[in-house]
């Protein structure tokens, strides 16, 4: 029984790489031909590099931002301050959102503030937050705490309201006081909400810090592409552009992805698609 | 002394939209003995349900008195435990930390509360599921693990809400069974709602029939026990108290 067992489990695993190399390989394969389309044409009709750079140009620059540790610097910067900003806006809105999705009074005050303010959510906040922070690490990681925040806290309360009333009932009548409630129904009930809070967030942050950096600093991503610019680099910006987007897959793949099935596609409470 | 009273119980509830006050429960009186298996049968909106959201606690009652071991009850308590037609498992939790529950609501360290809930596991027959969560099983082994998350709590009185409305019905039969050879095993005070006569029938030792808020009547169920259902098919006692039943559900 015991080796079947693990035989099947071996070939399911098995199965399920190669699902996931072919997934990889047809993920990868449209962003190839772009590149392969980039390699052609750009030659092909001898186009400015001030316009747009060659494959090899920017294959340069990747290979001297490397070398030369500005590439870590700007990477590293970048990293800290969404990082820092996100946590303290989960950190925030978690338990606001909360107390909306327990109580509805609170929640019928805060809604419209909510409605208005998350539309100025991010970029938005930027000249104010330098005239507050000055320009650099605190402006920028109060932008992405306030991306994520808005975001973070509505999607919290929404899981809160979506928590079938008989779950509360049944921990009520097995002894749970509020505290317990708390922590064992609302919270994990409300995680699956919350897990889609943060990418969402994550998501406006990431496009905020490019955004406030190009402003508000002298070091990450959005500054060494704003930076390039007025060298006419641009085999940089288009690095820096690449760098961007892969870095947001690789968290959004890498962090996020596996949060979720680690938690709620496991107890069944989203529908794997 | 009687494990629960209700005392000239009553319900009455604005209907925003009626825009009138509805009385969903007039004047309920019932007496139930320790280890005594009720089942609470009548047409819907007979006022069944509300009765039983007023003994756990989940609803106010505007009206008279439930008095448990001679105390009033207010708000939902764990020595009114509850089987819910819905199950109302917590499905990030697994199986053993869902019957685990209440003991640790108690303070129960895990160790013990880990063997209380595998104990109570073993007597459903769900020692194998251990550690599965709830959506990987069937609607009969949740409703299992939801009856004996109920009992591991040790309440006074178990208050059954339809528990068994959402399986088919080669299932139901089987939990009818599972859930008489419990009771005879741990005899706990059972309030069973349903409006299945021949299960009301088949599981309880009395009867109460409602209708439009009030108790119609109450029969006693003196069929031998263990109770299976190949015998009770054909058993004339069982038909006849079915039938009785039926016709009094019916002209109620």
């Amino acid at each position: 029984m015991q080796v079947t067992g693990s035989l099947k489990g071996r070939s399911s695993r098995w199965i399920r790489s190669v699902n996931s190399l072919a997934g990889a390989a047809m993920f990868v394969a449209p962003l190839l031909a772009l590149v392969a389309i980039w390699a052609i044409v750009v030659p092909l009709f001898n186009v400015n590099p001030r316009v747009f750079p060659s494959v090899g140009a920017v294959g340069g620059a990747a290979m001297e931002s490397i070398r030369d540790g500005t590439l870590i610097a700007h990477v590293g910067a970048s990293l800290l301050r969404v990082g820092l900003g996100t946590l303290i806006g989960i950190a925030t809105a978690v338990p606001l959102g909360i107390a909306m999705g327990v109580s509805p009074t609170v929640a019928a005050f805060l809604t419209p503030l909510f409605r208005f303010f998350s539309v100025l959510a991010g970029i938005a906040w930027i000249p104010i937050a330098t005239l507050w922070f000055g320009y650099g690490f605190g402006a920028i990681v109060f932008v992405i705490f306030n991306a994520v925040f808005f975001v973070v806290a509505y999607n919290t309360l929404l899981g809160v309201r979506t928590i079938p009333h008989t779950l509360r009932n049944a921990a009520a009548s097995l002894g749970a006081g509020r505290w317990a409630l708390l922590t064992e129904v609302l919270l994990p009930g409300a995680l699956p909400n919350i897990v889609t809070g943060i990418r969402t967030g994550l998501g406006f942050a990431w496009r905020g810090l490019i955004a406030a950096e190009m402003i508000a600093t002298n070091v990450g991503l959005g500054y060494m592409l704003f930076v390039a610019r007025d060298f006419y680099r641009t085999e940089v910006i288009v690095f820096g552009m690449i760098v961007i987007g892969v870095l947001w897959l690789l968290i959004d793949r890498l962090m996020l992805v596996p949060l979720e099935r680690a938690t709620i596609e496991r107890w069944g409470m989203v529908r794997r698609a | 002394m009687k494990t629960l009273s209700l005392r000239n119980l009553g319900k009455t509830y604005f209907d925003p939209y009626a825009g009138a006050h509805v009385t969903a429960v007039h004047d309920v009186s019932l007496d139930v003995e320790p280890g005594e298996f009720i089942s609470v049968v009548g047409p819907s909106g007979c006022g069944k349900t509300t009765i039983l959201n007023m003994i756990a606690g989940f609803i106010p009652y505007s009206k008279g008195d439930i008095l448990l071991d001679g105390k009033p009850v207010h708000g939902p308590g764990p020595e009114r435990g509850v089987v819910f037609q819905s199950f109302a498992l917590f499905p990030w939790k697994t199986v053993l930390d869902n019957v685990g529950f209440g003991p640790k609501m108690r303070g129960v360290p895990k160790a013990e509360r880990d063997r209380i809930a595998r104990e109570y596991l073993a007597l459903a027959g769900l020692s194998h599921a251990a550690h599965r969560y709830p959506n990987e099983l069937s609607g009969g082994m949740q409703q299992r693990v939801g009856v004996v998350r109920a009992l591991a709590n040790n309440p006074s009185v178990l208050l059954m809400d339809e528990p068994f409305a959402s399986v088919d019905a080669q299932t139901r039969m089987t939990l009818q069974e599972e859930l008489t050879r419990i009771w005879q095993e741990r005899k706990p005070t059972v309030i069973f709602i349903t409006h299945d006569v021949p299960e009301a029938v088949f599981l309880a030792n009395r009867v109460v029939v409602l209708s439009k808020g009030r108790v119609l009547d109450e029969i006693a169920v003196d069929l031998p026990r263990p109770r299976v259902w190949d015998n009770l098919v054909k058993d004339d006692d069982f038909k006849q108290l079915s039938a009785r039943v039926l016709q009094m559900v019916r002209a109620a």
